[in-house]
């Protein structure tokens, strides 16, 4: 082999050899992304101040396809609107925790709830509680039931639940249930005499 | 010795460009072979299935998938790994056979044996789809039995299963045409002045009598042709004519229609005359329809609706529309008629789901979907609030299924009774679901979800043929009750 042939096949050889390398690096870039995505902060609920108070959420559990009613205590706000966004939020955390009965994606949040009336709530929650709940029938009827029955639990008044989206209507939640619509409370009786 | 360094650089820097192209194409892991077009469906008939399965356009060949092809006709368990394509396969009573393809390859291997095709094979999101005119040669090696396809018709016969006609004209007044068949038929019927044409879409007719010409004064011809997947018979006459089945749907007679005046006999100078209008097809008796007693089985999502993950490699449209194969299946060897409202990987709105199913009429609707959580099997009717049936004429689409859900949750009563004596794990629930508040018949959805804690085992055929025929049994058992419902 002559000496060009030789220095040729060595710049070769480095290129492709700096390539792979700088090839891996990016695939590692996009793992660690990726991974950081799927590791967006969890909500977190203020530090608790003022004297706690007993409320009702109706937990879900996968495994057995039905609700539990579950006590729990809670510094709650005076406004009427602000204490069930802080109920469901409450509720949404007990979701993601690594050993919940009934998984939801890491971003879901409530960002408001409106009273419109006396009985109506409609319910602001963050894209990432659509967008990544998981996908079932059951699951999404799961999510839905738990949070209009605890709603109804803790402000007995409550008796219509819209739940909107980013501020936004949804034809469904993640594919299947239904979130054009207004839940009734004869929607929450026919799921407590089923599912609790 | 300069220029031989500078052709040496030159070759140095050509090789680097194609290596970081090669390079850029593996990261961006966008490496198209090519888009699939519209899909056409393929009528496939066997002993124990007659199915439809959608073809697609690829490198301007037409190519079919082999799950698809493969799945009503036994259990297969598809398995790609890259760019290579295995498949076990095994008919109800004979031997697994393994098929083993590669992505952009022209040879394959069926049990053992190498099977050259007409194209290059093509793995494409985890699907295998080999060239239809390939499929003679693939399928009489996986399942030992002759196979007959009609590639311009889209026509494939899977062993003898082709059924035969005799015509016998008899002369009188009216005249009558006979057309007999070894098994009953049930084929979509259309006339028009001077012509009665018998489409055979489910039924494997196959051409026994292609033309025939006759010198009768009613009845002047036939012609049987294939095309469009079906089978058509056209018998042309010089008056409108009418079918009647007789002999347990055996027999057809093809024979004038009552006060339909015949046809101005063609003249031999074309004089100018006021000719009297022909009449129309609606003064004509209506045809002998096929039954409207069937169920419409409507696998959920499709298209870039996936639906859930059921796992990393194996989305939920593809999981229902497996299920929904085996139903329709399970469901017609019960002798109840069933047809898909999706049969290919294709996206419909959910309200676009429930106006086709209306439109069609069915007896019953059944949506199938597919959980990565939970385990058994999940039988969801509509939330809506009963209402008598007496308002069934005017209803708002939102409540549209109110009318019927006494006959829904009878339905549903049904099919938990079949999964409980099969020990099928399960749920009896109401659901807000779309489009289910939406239909305007007796409609339940079914969930599935794996039989145990693998989440992967809900694909395992053997347990979606156990689901299928308990959702089989329990729609024929209601059968009765579900058919009163429907005005």
């Amino acid at each position: 082999m002559t000496r060009p042939l030789l220095i040729m096949f060595l710049v070769l050889t480095l290129i492709a050899g700096g390539l792979v390398i700088y090839a891996a690096h990016l695939r590692n870039r996009v793992a660690t992304e990726e991974k950081r995505l799927a590791e967006q902060p969890k909500v977190v609920l203020p530090p608790a101040t003022g004297p706690m108070s007993p409320v009702s959420l109706y937990v879900a559990f996968d495994s057995e396809g039905n609700l539990h009613r579950v006590q729990d205590s809670l510094a709650l706000p005076e406004e009427r609107s602000e204490r069930s966004r802080t109920i469901l939020r409450a509720l949404l955390t007990r979701y993601m925790q690594d050993s919940s009965s009934h998984a939801i994606g890491a971003s879901a949040d409530v960002l408001d709830v409106f009273l419109l009336g006396a009985d109506t709530a409609v319910v602001n929650t963050s894209a990432g509680f659509a967008d990544s709940h998981p996908s079932g029938v059951l699951a999404e009827e799961l999510t839905i039931a738990s949070m209009a029955l605890t709603l109804n639990a803790n402000d007995p008044r409550i008796t219509r639940v819209k739940i909107l989206v980013d501020g936004k209507e949804r034809e469904t939640l993640a594919g299947h249930v239904d979130l054009s619509r207004f839940y009734t409370s004869n929607d929450f009786e026919l799921l407590v005499r089923e599912v609790k | 010795m300069l220029g031989a360094r500078w052709r040496c650089f030159g070759l140095a820097v050509l090789f680097s460009l194609g290596f970081g192209a090669g390079m850029a194409r593996w990261l961006s892991r966008s490496v198209v072979l090519a888009q699939p077009g519209e899909p056409l469906p393929l009528s496939v008939y066997s002993k124990s299935a007659s199915y439809s399965v959608p073809l697609i356009a690829l490198n301007g060949q037409t190519y079919v998938g082999l799950v698809d092809l493969l799945e009503p006709l036994g259990s297969v368990e598809a398995r790609p790994d890259g760019k290579k394509f295995k498949l076990r396969f095994s008919a109800p009573g004979s031997r697994e056979i393994e098929l083993q393809f590669h992505d952009g390859k022209d040879k394959g291997k069926v049990g053992g044996d190498t099977v050259k095709l007409a194209a290059k094979f093509v793995v494409q999101d985890g699907r295998g789809y080999a060239p239809l005119s390939s499929v003679s040669d693939v399928l009489s090696r996986a399942l030992q039995a002759p196979i007959r396809l009609n590639p311009s018709a889209r026509r494939l016969f899977v062993g003898d299963v082709g059924k035969r006609y005799s015509l016998d004209l008899r002369s009188g007044t009216p005249s009558k045409l006979f057309i007999s068949f070894d098994a009953p038929v049930n084929p979509t019927i259309a006339t028009e002045p001077g012509h009665i044409r018998l489409t055979f879409k489910r039924d494997p007719v196959v051409p026994s009598v292609e033309q025939i010409t006759y010198s009768d004064p009613l009845i002047t011809g036939a012609r049987f042709s294939e095309h469009d997947g079906a089978g058509e018979l056209d018998v042309t006459g010089t008056s409108a004519l009418m079918a009647n089945f007789a002999d347990g749907g055996k027999t057809i007679v093809i024979t004038a229609a009552p006060s339909a005046p015949p046809l101005p006999a063609p003249q031999p100078a074309p004089a100018p005359v006021a000719v009297a209008p022909a009449p129309s097809v609606e003064s004509q008796p209506k045809a002998v329809g096929p039954p409207r007693h069937f169920v419409l089985i409507d696998p959920a999502h499709g298209g870039t609706d996936i639906g859930a993950a059921i796992t990393k490699d194996l989305p939920e449209k593809d999981v229902v529309l497996s299920l929904a194969r085996r139903l329709q299946h399970e469901l017609e060897s019960r002798g109840i008629a069933a047809t898909l409202l999706r049969n290919s990987d294709i996206a419909i709105p959910l309200d676009q789901r429930a106006v086709s199913a209306n439109a069609a009429h069915p007896a019953l609707y059944v949506a199938l979907h597919a959980a990565n959580t939970g385990t058994g099997v999940h039988v969801f009717t509509s939330s809506v609030e009963a209402k008598g049936t007496g308002s069934r004429d005017f209803l708002p689409w939102e409540q549209a299924q109110s009318a019927y859900v006494e006959a829904s949750t009878a339905l549903a009563d049904s099919v938990m009774a079949e999964l409980i004596s099969r020990n099928l794990p399960n749920t009896l629930l109401t659901a807000p679901l779309r489009p289910m508040n939406n239909i305007a018949a007796p409609a339940i959805a079914i969930e599935i979800a794996s039989p145990d804690n693998d989440v992967a085992d809900i694909a395992k055929p053997a347990y979606q043929l156990q689901v299928a025929q308990a959702i089989a049994d329990g729609i024929a058992a209601s059968r009765n009750k579900t058919r009163e419902a429907r005005p």
